[in-house]
């Protein structure tokens, strides 16, 4: 099974502290075992009167010393046990990242419902618990079964094995059981889950429809009998629970007795002293206690699978479809076939974009995403490339990008082939996309994204080059400013703004420019619009658009549909030549304001 | 100690059985004791085995009654949390639409979701442990004590005076805990963040050309977050080992003092095991308490927020048509008239107003644009006009009827609503268009989608209108959204349409075509039309202009170009374009 993968080479990495924890969760039972023992022992022994207390001495320093050291140890448990589950986790998203920078790319288009990438983070939070709630209790369990029954058999070893029965109601059959009864039903429970957590989120996020239909009540009355029937199915295991509890204790009842007679027998017998007898029944109750979280722990099993198949599959698709190529080149370990050097010098000159009878698709069964696209982009040029979703947009920018190999004809960059250029490609082709990304750290630090080296001059010239440099200055913190605290003060225009700066500190040959203004208002649209266009003067700009606002700064308007181009020329060919784009024009600007 | 918690319904009955149980249950921890004390020293006197068969018995006895009181406790309190948080669910489910779409915005889909599903489930789980934790800590220590006064007077004084000075440690540890992590919360929230922002980022960094090299900045910080849990977890664990130290260490002092009395003879075996099986049981019912300590303040929590939600002032007509009005029905006609007089919307006290002093005089049928720049108040104004907000100031006749606000199922009845991206349920297409009129047949249906402009999606779909659509199924383009949204206002047959920005965001060649479908659409209702793509003012009856929560101008295209007003300004401004 691939999804052990996440969890079995981190036991081979820390086996050591495995040992440890183990070791330290045997002792933490002992201790509190050992405390009971030698109580039991010394009020016995102090029962036959002995004529000094030296008799006793030893036994009280034991009992002393037990009693203080059950806390200590535990202490050091829990410590060290969550100390390596935090190591084990860091691997773990190194390792999740590792796997996903690759595609990082084609994430968007994977992962279209929900935040999958908050679920997969919280995926490996959760596989903590594996080790901590599941792995370390069933381990230091078993060992102690081991133990214990061994220690046993040093006195009679026949009894040992009876004991041996009792446990093994505890440590094996009781969680197999558990399993047998929960596996489903914690099945059905969380598919139930999920299913008001979708209806319920439906439901709000359709709320106005609800309000307008005068369903609402329809809904919740719909909403709690499945809530009801979710309550069944928990009150199920609830009472599992419960039952595994109760039957878990007559167990123990049960063993005190046996040990309450065996240790009779073998006292009449001379095998043991009179002094042993309570030791050896009052050590029952703590051992057991260890026993009896197995169940638990075996129960939780089933909860993880959900996260390791997440996991597991993520790893398996990245050999498939869209990102086979990607993951092709990630695994030849050839970042690209292009040098460092030559990016470098390419990246210093001026830049020739060309594409020539470009066609895409992504296998020999599916239809073409791109069909015969040629671009001509000397340094300097600017075009705009409008069309619907689906007529190709996005498929040209990550050819342009470098992220897809073109199934036929070339996409190069002064006659260097773009997916050669691959990891590189940053360095030569600057992006501004629809919601860039701004991280939990300082206005400063995102800023400097776009050139580590950047000095803190060079983020305050960006700064003022996009217009944000009073704004910032504004603030209590100024560019020190952590990026959360202004998520509230930061309109969607001002965090384009951020990210236009970054683009400027890269200060590469070529920019794309994909939809960066959708869902701004006119005013702020057309204040970012003339603020990149002033900001990128001499830069090749591909500039995908929903609109024809700014259309008239471009040297050429690209239509696609269906993979092709439907109609390209300047703003004022077409004006002058096709009725369709007069007509979309003046959609932007109607004639009917044309006022003179 | 929660004090809502007396206020819940069945909570009086629940408690007394649960106090009760927990009586006998401790009375048979005593018993339980004794009995295998006094087994056990009459075998270390040397009677054989069958005369203490009795004796083995009762402790078996007493030690099942205990577990038994136990499970019934459980199941008791189980039954209990299941109803209350349920009824309190419920209460927020209904209050939720009740208070409306303008709500649930502001208090973010997530929180709401999250809090009726977690919160829920968190509460009921308080319940359900702080009912037997309570009757625990409240009766079996005591219980036990005052046995083990009457055994033993000293191991009595050792374990009364262990328990403040346990609870103390406790608290003191927990509190500077807690200080602990306030301090480092901000660094600790941004190192547990780092990671999924970093991924949530990841395509950003690989387009600036730092995906690679940010693995390593992801170890490191991971390393820094676990040097920073550890830190805390430190202090944090400290108090349970307090709890376990204490607990541990009385045991061992009350052990050995037995056992220096029972040298000295002061007293008898089975006094001496008896007062030793009791120690540990005496601390249990508060090692308890501290182990479901963060579950039960988390539950406390969650019930604390649905409640503040329960509490929110309703903002609606709800009281006028609990009065006997619900049946006032109203209706739209080309001869109705509604005016707005005083309209003001100020969404907290003291705050600026969204709206401001708006009136209105709107007659029968027609298109009416509402424009204005960003913050001018359009939203507002068609939140107000489609019933979903109740202004704070202002009233509304309509058809000489005086209405307080049209927050009124009657008036949402006669209303559709279309707004910039409308959602689409998981269901099936022709569901969705059903969605406000359910039982129209399906050749009615098919007429809305063809309206819509539907039909050739439709046909491309491999099970048709009953293909599934929204979340879970297949995912519609903004275009098909929208036609699904007015094939749905289409079917419902409604005479007012609300539309608040159903174009702005879509590529120009859909709006054009959208533009096309909607039109005729238009023709005989009242739509109300908020935007700012000028492109649909031309088309308007009336356009009402919108300047800082204000009324600035109304009147054809013509009229205001003609007036070369506020209208003129914003026109011009935005057709500026780009310098």
């Amino acid at each position: 099974m691939r999804e052990e993968s996440w969890l079995r080479p981190y036991v081979r990495t820390y086996w050591g502290r495995f040992l440890i924890i183990i070791a330290l969760g045997c002792l933490t039972i002992l201790t509190a075992s050992m405390l009971m023992f030698t109580s039991g022992f010394l009020i016995s022994k102090a029962a036959l009167r002995p004529e000094n207390i030296l008799m006793v001495y030893v036994p009280i320093v034991l009992v002393r010393t037990f009693g203080i050291s059950r806390s200590v140890v535990h202490y050091v448990e829990r410590l060290v046990s969550h100390d390596a589950v935090l190591r084990i986790v860091s691997l773990m998203r190194t390792r999740l990242y590792r796997i996903l920078e690759p595609q990082a790319l084609f994430i968007s288009s994977r992962f279209r419902t929900g935040d999958m990438l908050g679920v997969l983070s919280d995926d490996i939070q959760y596989l903590q618990d594996v080790y901590l709630r599941t792995v370390f209790p069933s381990l230091i369990a078993l060992v102690m079964y081991v133990g214990s029954i061994a220690a046993l058999g040093f006195f009679d070893i026949r009894f040992a094995l009876f004991m041996a029965l009792y446990v093994f109601i505890l440590v094996a059959v009781l969680p197999w059981v558990s399993l047998l009864i929960t596996k489903a039903k914690s099945r059905l429970a969380k598919q139930q889950r999920n299913n008001l957590y979708s209806k319920l989120t439906d439901a709000v996020l359709g709320m106005s429809d609800w309000v307008i239909s005068g369903r609402q009540s329809q809904f919740v009355a719909a909403y709690e009998a499945d809530e009801q029937e979710a309550a069944r199915v928990n009150g199920q295991l609830k009472s599992w629970a419960r039952w595994r509890q109760l039957i878990g204790q007559v167990v123990v009842g049960l063993s005190v007795i046996s040990m309450v007679i065996w240790a009779a027998h073998e006292y009449a017998g001379g095998h043991i002293s009179a002094t042993l007898i309570a030791a050896f029944v009052l050590v029952v109750f703590p051992l057991m206690d260890a026993f009896m979280p197995v169940s638990e722990a075996i129960e939780k099993i089933p909860s993880y699978q959900t996260s390791l198949q997440r996991l597991g599959e993520i790893e398996r698709t990245d050999g498939d479809g869209a990102t086979c190529e990607t993951a092709d080149r990630v695994a030849g370990e050839k970042t690209s076939g292009v040098s460092a050097e030559e990016v470098r010098s390419l990246a210093a000159s001026d830049v020739h974009l060309t594409v020539q009878h470009v066609s895409y698709r992504y296998d020999e069964a599916s239809p073409w995403s791109l069909q015969d696209v040629s671009l001509d982009l000397p340094q300097g040029k600017r075009i705009a490339i409008i069309g619907r979703s689906g007529a190709g947009k996005s498929t040209l920018l990550k050819l342009i990008e470098g992220a897809l190999k073109p199934s036929s004809g070339t996409v190069s960059l002064n006659g260097t082939d773009a997916f050669a250029i691959g990891d590189h490609m940053p360095q030569v082709v600057s992006v501004l996309n629809q919601s860039p990304h701004l991280f939990d750290t300082t206005v400063a630090n995102n800023i400097r994204l776009g050139d580590r080296d950047a000095e803190d001059e060079d983020i305050q010239r960006a700064a003022a080059q996009v217009k944000l440099d009073q704004l910032i200055e504004s603030l209590p913190l100024g560019y020190k400013t952590p990026m959360h605290e202004t998520g509230q003060r930061f309109s969607g225009g001002e965090r384009q703004r951020i990210a236009l700066a970054r683009v400027l500190l890269q200060n590469n040959p070529v920019v794309v420019l994909d939809e960066p203004t959708v869902g701004l208002d006119p005013r702020t649209e057309n204040d970012l619009l003339a603020t990149i266009l002033d900001t990128m003067k001499g830069k090749s700009l591909i500039w995908v658009t929903h609109h024809l606002a700014g259309a008239e700064h471009m040297d050429e308007i690209i239509f696609m549909e269906n993979g092709r181009i439907e109609m390209r020329g300047s703003h004022a060919e077409l004006m002058e030549t096709s009725e369709r784009y007069r007509n979309l024009y003046r959609l932007d600007r109607p004639e009917a304001f044309m006022v003179k | 100690m929660d004090r809502n918690l007396l206020g819940y319904k069945g909570i009086k009955p629940t408690l007394a059985a649960v106090l009760l149980l927990t009586l006998v249950q401790s009375v048979s921890i005593v018993l339980l004791a004794r009995w295998l004390a006094e087994v056990l020293s009459a075998l270390f006197a040397g009677e054989p085995l069958h005369t203490q068969y009795n004796k083995i018995m009762m402790f078996l006895g007493a030690f099942l009654v205990r577990h038994i009181m136990g499970f019934i406790q459980q199941k008791i309190s189980y039954a209990f949390a299941e109803r209350t948080g349920a009824s309190l669910r419920k209460q927020v489910m209904e209050k939720l639409f009740q208070l409306g779409p303008r709500f649930a915005k502001q208090e973010g889909t997530g929180n709401l979701v999250t809090l009726v599903l977690e919160g829920a489930s968190k509460f009921r789980n308080y319940l359900e442990l702080i009912v037997p934790r309570m009757a625990g800590i409240s009766i079996i220590p005591w219980v036990i004590l005052i046995y083990i006064f009457m055994q033993d007077i000293t191991s009595g004084i050792i374990l009364i005076l262990a328990m403040p000075i346990l609870i103390v440690f406790m608290i003191l540890i927990g509190l500077a805990a807690r200080k602990h992590t306030e301090k480092q919360l901000d660094t600790y929230r941004t190192l547990s963040n780092h990671f999924v922002d970093s991924l949530r980022g990841l395509e950003t960094l690989k387009l600036l050309g730092q995906g690679r090299s940010h693995s390593d900045t992801i170890a490191r910080v991971s390393d820094r977050y676990r040097s920073a849990t550890m830190r805390t977890l430190r202090v944090a664990f400290m108090s349970s080992f307090a709890l376990d130290f204490f607990t541990m260490l009385s045991v061992a002092v009350v052990a050995v003092g037995l056992g220096l009395r029972l040298i000295n003879g002061e007293i008898t075996l089975v006094t001496g095991l008896t007062v030793l099986i009791l120690a540990p049981e005496y601390f249990l019912p508060v090692r308890m308490v501290g182990a479901d300590f963060h579950a039960t303040l988390d539950g406390k929590e969650a019930g604390a927020a649905m409640q503040l939600i329960i509490d929110e002032p309703l903002n609606q007509e709800s009281d006028m048509e609990h009065a006997g009005q619900e049946e006032r029905k109203l209706s739209w006609t080309k001869d109705s008239c509604l005016s707005l007089s005083g309209i003001g919307v100020q969404h907290q006290q003291k705050g600026p107003h969204s709206l401001d002093q708006v009136s209105l005089n709107i007659h029968g049928m027609g298109k009416i644009g509402i424009i204005g720049a960003s913050g001018a108040g359009k939203s507002t104004l068609i939140d107000v006009l489609g019933g979903f907000l109740k202004p704070s100031e202002g009233s509304v006749i309509l058809d000489s009827q005086q209405l307080g606000s049209l927050t009124t199922n009657a008036w949402r009845k006669l209303t559709t609503y279309i707004p910039q991206h409308p959602y689409i349920f998981g269901s099936t297409l022709a569901e969705n268009i059903r969605f406000y009129a359910p039982d129209k047949a399906a050749s009615d249906v098919e007429r809305a989608a063809a309206a819509a402009g539907l039909s050739e999606l439709i046909r491309t779909l491999p099970h048709g209108a009953e293909e599934m659509i929204g979340n879970g199924g297949r995912q519609l383009s903004g275009g098909q959204e929208q036609r699904v949204a007015l094939a749905r206002a289409f079917l419902s047959d409604r005479p007012v349409m609300l539309l608040d920005e159903p174009t702005a965001h879509l590529d120009i060649e859909t709006e054009y075509e959208l533009k096309q479908t909607m039109l005729p659409l238009f023709e005989n209702k009242l739509v109300f039309l908020a935007t700012h793509r000028l492109h649909w003012m031309p088309d308007m009856d009336l356009i009402i202009v919108l300047e800082h929560g204000r009324v600035a101008e109304t009147g054809t295209h013509e009229e205001l170009i003609a007036r070369r007003g506020t209208y003129y300004e914003l026109t011009q401004s935005q057709l500026g374009g780009v310098e």
